[in-house]
């Protein structure tokens, strides 16, 4: 892809706090901020991978792109459009043209539906069909596109496998030919000599079809083979971001090392309970690396001389090959 | 086995257990025979469905309903665990033989505090003082990495984290110093960082010399880590025994482990742009439906004629062994490194 090539989506300082219980009647608001000003941009047909652990907002910030769930603060901008404030018919219009694809092919499937109706139902909502038979020679195509038989156009959710049931959920993301696909762990739940079966379809989609993919995952190696550029998340900090070889060969931020070296590190469950200090750097108490500074201040951006990779630490400050990011503000005030 | 190590502390052999469901009679265990020797850990993969979680509860005698030995023998210290009355079970199971869960927070009981749950062990195993369980519940808990077993007694497993929960199962399935130890994906629901922590951890078992684990896992770079000898279940059976260091350097020798090894992108540096992913055809057939001959035959770029009517025959070379007509002894191209 060359770096001119436009964005298909761009998210822009996105936040998202949940309410948490136990606020009295006059109490004050508790709440927790599960993604903390995150930007990114996925060009047309790339692939972008979310890697972080549980509980780093990768899921969250897949349901925002999707519009299934409201950002507290922030734009996702799709196609130029701002899909925040798109509403009613107007986003139900967009929406054909991003899809997702869930982590559970058991539970994203109607089991009172057959698969081929399954499949078929977002022609049907998008009005992509003139007539029944139209529709089900489309299944038809469909199912063969991921590697399904047109025998099993009758048959339930349940009769499949859970490979088989997630390419009826991918048959059903790409129904419409959408232009952006999220997937959020899809292959986390399937066997072990499924999953590369599903890799390769996403693979060939983005290759013959030109479908750009929001692939959020925690296997690291699975984002090294299919990702062209990565976005390494921390307790909702998007900490360090660039092409994937780059990133997962040379990166810049503590924690990715500790992902890709696979140095176990401080342990982390050792630290549960102690809470980070807002506004400070979330990987601080992990950090084998922190600087007096980093527990004053929060990081700033910083972007690389070539450009094309971020990192939000205070080390980078230091290094000749990083300076102060200026497209778009720091990470300071989250909190 | 490991040479030098003397007797094996486990021997299973021969082991089939069926199991009635609605489907029919299958037989999730079938002629399962394998080894354990002290001081040594061994790694058992497979997917979901191959036997390898049942093959885990046997070695503790704990079958679920509908299951039943057809036939086989497992001896634990030279004692058949199979011929034993449930009273002897009993005081084998937590003491000499201890499992750890894929699920720590079902595993636990959610309305006891973790002190109590772990007093609980040395009163029904032990005629230890109340002050004496006390100090050894708090060294358990510290050697499982758990800093301050003060806090982590009084605690209920709700207040703590998954990669916590599971050092409060280790810590319990230590805590009589069993001579064996199952480990039944105890690394699936953790964070990869975590999962790391939990296999050093696990590892430190062996350093006893006296002990063994076996250590069930369908993720390959940890079983890497972790083990001395590594078995493929596939459909019931064995198809593979072998030591690490062949399995994961010269190669497996059975096509399905092979194929697993190169289904996954780990180490080769390739990318989707160099050439798909030698993705595995097909699926796994069903326990009720298994084809004729070899269950992988289906699946196999070797298999032939014979592979799909004959049972497969088991083949050693050296000290690896395949369940299989022609077992792959071409050295694998590059070393498979874990990414």
């Amino acid at each position: 892809m060359s770096p001119e090539a436009p964005s298909l989506l761009e998210v822009r300082g996105l936040v998202r706090e949940f309410d948490l219980p136990g606020r009295g009647l006059f109490g004050p608001r508790r709440f927790l901020t599960a993604v903390s000003d995150v930007s990114f941009a996925i060009r047309r047909g790339e692939i972008l991978g979310l890697v972080g652990e549980s509980g780093s907002g990768k899921t969250t910030i897949g349901r925002m792109v999707m519009r299934l769930l409201d950002p507290t603060r922030g734009e996702v901008f799709f196609d130029g459009l701002d899909l925040t404030s798109l509403k009613g018919r107007k986003l139900r219009q967009q929406r054909r043209r991003f899809q997702m694809v869930f982590q559970d092919p058991y539970a994203s499937l109607n089991p009172r539906m057959s698969v081929g109706e399954i499949v078929g139902e977002p022609l049907l909502i998008h009005d992509l069909v003139n007539s029944p038979s139209e529709r089900r020679e489309r299944v038809v195509r469909l199912f063969d596109r991921v590697g399904l038989s047109s025998h099993d156009l009758d048959r339930y959710p349940r009769e499949f496998s859970g490979g088989g049931r997630q390419r009826v959920g991918i048959a059903r993301a790409i129904a419409c030919s959408p232009d952006l696909l999220v997937a959020d762990e899809p292959i986390a739940s399937l066997d072990l000599s499924i999953g590369a079966q599903i890799i390769n379809l996403f693979a060939s989609l983005n290759q013959t079809e030109r479908m750009s993919l929001l692939f959020i995952s925690h296997d690291l190696s699975v984002v090294r083979y299919l990702s062209d550029r990565v976005v390494v998340l921390y307790r909702g900090w998007a900490i360090e971001s660039g092409p994937t070889p780059e990133v997962l060969t040379a990166p810049a931020h503590p924690y990715t090392r500790l992902l890709v070296g696979q140095d176990p590190g401080i342990p982390a469950e050792l630290l549960n309970g102690e809470s980070e200090t807002p506004g400070l750097c979330p990987f601080l108490s992990r950090c084998p690396d922190a600087l007096p500074v980093c527990r004053e201040a929060a990081p700033d951006r910083f972007g690389n001389a070539g450009g094309g990779r971020e990192v939000v630490c205070h080390l980078a400050a230091s290094q000749d090959s990083w300076m102060p990011s200026s497209s778009s503000p720091s990470i300071q005030g989250i909190a | 086995m490991l040479q030098g190590e003397g007797l094996s502390l486990l021997e299973v052999c021969h082991l089939t257990v069926s199991l009635r469901t609605r489907e029919g009679e299958i037989r999730p265990v079938s002629d399962v025979s394998f080894t354990i020797g002290k001081g040594e850990v061994v790694g058992l993969v497979g997917e979901s469905g191959s036997g390898k979680s049942l093959t885990g509860l046997s070695l503790l005698a704990l079958f679920p309903p509908g299951a039943k030995v057809l036939s086989g023998h497992i001896l634990f210290e030279g004692m058949d665990l199979l011929a034993q009355e449930d009273s002897v079970l009993r005081k084998i199971r937590g003491q000499r033989i201890s499992m750890i869960f894929q699920e720590p927070q079902s595993a636990l009981n959610p309305v006891l505090t973790v002190g109590t749950q772990m007093r609980e062990l040395f009163k029904s195993h032990t005629d230890l003082s109340a002050s004496r369980v006390r100090e050894c519940v708090a060294d358990r808990l510290r050697s499982a990495g758990l800093p301050d077993p003060e806090r982590v007694s009084r605690s209920y497993p709700h207040q703590l984290s998954g990669g916590m929960r599971q050092r409060v199962m280790i810590a319990m399935a230590i805590a009589l110093d069993p001579h064996l130890v199952i480990a039944d994906e105890p690394t699936t629901a953790l964070d990869p960082t975590v999962a790391l922590q939990i296999l050093n951890l696990l590892s430190s078992i062996r350093e006893s010399r006296t002990k063994g684990l076996l250590f069930i896992s369908h993720d390959l770079s940890h079983v890497r880590r972790i083990s001395d000898r590594v078995l493929v279940m596939y459909a019931g059976r064995i198809v593979e025994e072998s030591p690490s260091r062949r399995f994961f350097g010269t190669g497996p020798l059975h096509p399905y482990s092979r194929a697993l090894l190169a289904s996954r992108p780990e180490g080769t540096g390739r990318t989707r742009k160099d050439a798909p992913l030698p993705a595995i055809p097909g699926q796994v057939p069903p326990l009720w439906n298994l084809p004729a001959g070899c269950a992988f035959a289906p699946r196999c770029g070797r298999a032939d004629e014979r592979c799909r009517n004959e049972s497969p025959p088991w083949q050693s070379e050296g000290e690896a062994g395949a369940l299989c007509f022609y077992p792959d002894m071409t050295p694998l191209g590059a070393p498979f490194h874990v990414a």
